[in-house]
């Protein structure tokens, strides 16, 4: 590729950034010896704690890179505030396309657009959701282009996932190389699950003021199965299977050695289509029969909500920009990556052209199934993609190879190199106010040279900073500062009982005493 | 059973416990520090080591901290200190303990006193002691008797269990660290699960509360009363020499976390301070019951 990649750590004339500087000094004194212990110990860890994903049949560690990726405060401002901005207009968009349809009627976007969209489900039509939100979590995906401006790869606002990680990197991270987070303030990552938690109880259906959550997950031969673990057991709510749950007369029980309790919110980690046999897929056994019912009935809050797949499809990405102005009447922060519509002739010739320096995409499709790179793309691999894209224009999209960033990562025999990373921020709505979890899951590519970070293909990731200089907005606190002479009380408590309590071996002559004489033995 | 055997078992009891929890508490405190800079590094330091009763002077980093607190074998407050004495205790017992006991207790003593790599990332090292220290107890679990003896190891890891969790609410992690302090709490004590799944806020309070009167959770203090009580009823019933005074005062204890009126956060901090007292007065009253009395050996040189 001939446009040279913006890298996060280091400036052209490879002298680290001035934010960067301290991490640059800590790992240019670590030597390659050091970084492959560490390695060892980090894989140990994360084998230890069960820290996987499975792909196939194997469960596998998601690989950790040991250099975390840095945000500057700058940065952050600006990802945050283009996160929301997005997540409200694609908030406005779904209530639209599933309510008035006043953006249809417009003319912004063509309605066969929408209604050929896979993810559209008229099921969903008219469904209210009690808070009006239907992304609750999302992860919208980010890139560095060679000039280091933030832009939109995709939108993930059906099952977005990788939180796990990014919590458990942090953890990881601070627990192998601890030394490398001395010169930095770092901003916590660990409020996620409280905050999912709030943002689930406050989608509860109307009336219910303790709501049982749950989350649904498809089982534990799921890829993603560590990480709805990890979220139940850190919010404490109960993991459940679809064979849990039961529907009558348009609520949802769940089966308990107590009898059937009443669930009021399902944080589901199923594919709409999975969810219930009645209305999608009729051969789906990881499914509630009557849940759709339920939540038209209101009796229970689906989250994320049925039907967003609408939002995300590739092929609906272009018209987001529009949607920001049409909805919020506000300019983009975050811009997109140019992208190709197929179905229109011209541009379809345009990029079969030149097929061999274009990404194309199932519009449909996430982690990375089905893409085709073509810089990398052999021959029948391109054949292959023009036909398809030939015979159903509108199942694929098309973009320019971009060229994202990369952050210098350890490779084999501890030696840095650059690899290309994205970053994925996730973002939960409760309604009054969209939570950007400072960072976000940064996956890189692992193989030299390559741009597919999905972990399904090969990429790892890396733990992500946003840096703290005091000009961020902190999460108000809720427990206020202790006054000093409440500290100082606390600690006049502890004197009376800081006497330990030892046996008496040593303190005691007779029992030295007889130890030596125990150790003399036997004389004659 | 022998006053002796009867002694070291309960040591035994007290300085596995206090290795296990202290060990956990130094690699979260540690982990604490690293990821959470609310606190000067010298002073989160100083908090940990007073709570620990240990010395403070000198000890401005996490580095000292750490060494400090894995200690040598000749101090009993430290990690390496209880181990090495958990280690002479099981060794007077060695005919009653099962062979993977010991095993796994010598194993933790010699790891620490090779003096394991603390110095870069202390949980790694830490990890690798935690790990023999829970095998003792799991071993001990299935394979002792319910006879005296293991009554007396249970008494003795109650009673210091009551101590630890007070010097691990001492440290205040709440205050000084608002944002992750409660959750390192919990952490320390392998009650962030557990803790969660009560589907309370995490906050000070409730942290607090937990692990001075949650029913459930095996290292509350409530628990360890009601634990303690029950070793000393089974000893009773072995025939155990007389100690109604002992039972009284941990049935008192229990019943008075059992049936405790919580009307604000500082009733909680007056149940610490009572249930502290009462188990110094108990680790007396077992001494008297019985184990040697120094005092009254007559013969002399």
């Amino acid at each position: 590729m001939s446009v040279t990649p913006f890298d996060e750590m280091l400036l052209p004339d490879a002298s680290p950034r001035e934010t960067h500087a301290d991490l640059h000094r800590v790992l240019s004194g670590m030597g390659s010896d050091d970084l492959s212990e560490r390695a060892k110990q980090r894989d140990a860890y994360l084998d230890r704690h069960g820290i996987t994903f499975t792909l196939g049949e194997r469960e596998r560690p998601l690989p950790m890179d040991l250099v975390p990726r840095l945000i500057t405060p700058t940065e952050w401002k600006q990802i945050e505030a283009g996160v929301i901005q997005r997540l409200r207009a694609l908030e406005a968009f779904l209530s639209d396309v599933y309510g008035d349809g006043r953006i249809l009627a417009d003319g912004l976007i063509p309605i066969k657009l929408v209604t050929s969209s896979t993810h559209f489900h008229r099921q969903a039509w008219g469904i209210q959701t009690p808070n009006n939100v239907r992304i609750h979590v999302s992860g919208i995906d980010l890139i560095r282009d060679e000039f280091g401006r933030f832009r939109v790869l995709e939108d993930n606002l059906r099952n977005p996932s990788g939180v796990s990680y990014v919590i458990e990197n942090r953890r990881t991270l601070a627990h192998v190389l601890p030394e490398i987070f001395t010169d930095y303030r770092v901003r916590s990552v660990s409020e996620y699950p409280e905050r999912l938690l709030e943002a689930l109880r406050a989608a509860a259906p109307n009336g219910i003021i303790d709501p049982t959550v749950v989350v649904l997950t498809p089982g534990v031969h799921n890829s993603a199965h560590y990480e709805h673990a990890f979220l139940a057991r850190n919010m404490g709510v109960e993991l459940v299977e679809g064979r849990d749950l039961y529907c009558r007369d348009s609520r949802v029980w769940m089966r308990t050695t107590s009898g059937p309790e009443p669930v009021h919110v399902i944080y589901r980690r199923i594919d709409d289509d999975f969810l219930d046999p009645v209305h999608l897929r009729p051969d789906s056994i990881l499914g509630v029969p009557g849940l759709v019912n339920a939540a038209r009935a209101g009796y229970v809050t689906i989250a994320n909500a049925i039907g967003n797949g609408v939002a995300d499809d590739k092929a609906i990405y272009p018209y987001v920009p529009a949607f920001i102005k049409y909805y919020l009447e506000e300019e983009p922060i975050l811009p997109n990556v140019d992208t190709f519509d197929l179905e229109d002739g011209d541009q379809r010739a345009w990029v079969l052209d030149r097929i061999e320096t274009m990404v194309i995409k199932p519009s449909d499709a996430s982690g990375g199934y089905g893409l085709m790179m073509g810089p990398s793309a052999s021959d029948e691999q391109m054949a292959a993609t023009r036909e398809a894209v030939l015979a159903d224009p509108r199942g694929w999209i098309a973009q320019p190879v971009v060229t994202f960033s990369t952050c210098p990562t350890v490779v084999d025999g501890g030696r840095i190199a650059p690899r290309h990373v994205d970053l994925r921020p996730f973002a939960v709505n409760d309604g009054s106010n969209v939570f950007v979890l400072p960072g976000g899951l940064s996956r890189v590519a692992l193989p030299e040279g390559s741009l597919v970070v999905n972990s399904s293909q090969g990429g790892g990731s890396k733990d992500t900073w946003v840096i703290d200089d005091g000009t961020l907005d902190q999460a108000p606190e809720e427990t206020p500062s202790p006054e000093p002479h409440e500290r100082r009380l606390s600690r006049a408590v502890a004197a009376n009982f800081s006497k330990r309590y030892n046996a008496p071996t040593s303190h005691d002559d007779r029992i030295v005493q007889q130890e030596r004489q125990q150790q003399q033995g036997p004389t004659c | 059973m022998l006053s002796r055997l009867a002694e070291s078992f309960f040591w035994l009891g007290r300085y596995v416990e206090r290795a296990e929890a202290t060990a956990r508490l130094l690699a979260e405190h540690h982990q604490l520090l690293v990821e959470d800079h609310s606190v000067p590094e010298a002073l989160a330091a100083r908090l940990l080591l007073e709570a620990l009763s240990l010395p403070t002077e000198g000890a401005t980093t996490a580095r000292t901290m750490v060494k400090r607190v894995v200690g040598t074998d000749a101090d009993q407050s430290t990690i390496a200190g209880s181990v090495s004495a958990a280690r002479a205790n099981a060794r007077a017992v060695r005919d009653s303990l099962s062979q993977d006991t010991f095993e796994a207790l010598n194993s933790a003593h010699i790891s620490l006193s090779r003096g394991i790599a603390f110095t870069s990332s202390p949980g790694v090292a830490l990890h690798r002691v935690l790990e023999r220290l829970l095998v003792v107890n799991g071993v001990v679990d299935w394979t002792m008797p319910r006879d005296q003896a293991f009554h007396f190891m249970v008494l003795g890891r109650e009673l210091e269990r009551i101590d630890l969790v007070g010097r691990l609410l001492d440290i205040r992690h709440d205050e000084w660290w608002p944002a992750s302090g409660p959750a390192a709490v919990l952490r320390s004590a392998g009650a962030l699960s557990p803790f969660l799944r009560t589907g309370k806020p995490m906050n000070s309070a409730e942290v607090r509360r937990f692990l001075v009167l949650d029913p459930a959770f095996p290292r509350s203090m409530r628990s360890c009363a009601a634990d303690a009580e029950n070793a000393v009823r089974g000893l009773q019933a072995m025939g155990a020499s007389d100690s109604s005074q002992l039972l009284r005062e941990v049935g008192m204890l229990r019943s008075e976390l059992e049936y405790a009126l919580i009307t604000s956060p500082q009733d909680v901090d007056t149940h610490v301070e009572n249930t502290r007292a009462s188990a110094i007065r108990a680790h007396e009253e077992v001494r008297k019951a019985f184990f040697r009395q120094h005092g009254t050996i007559v013969w002399s040189h």
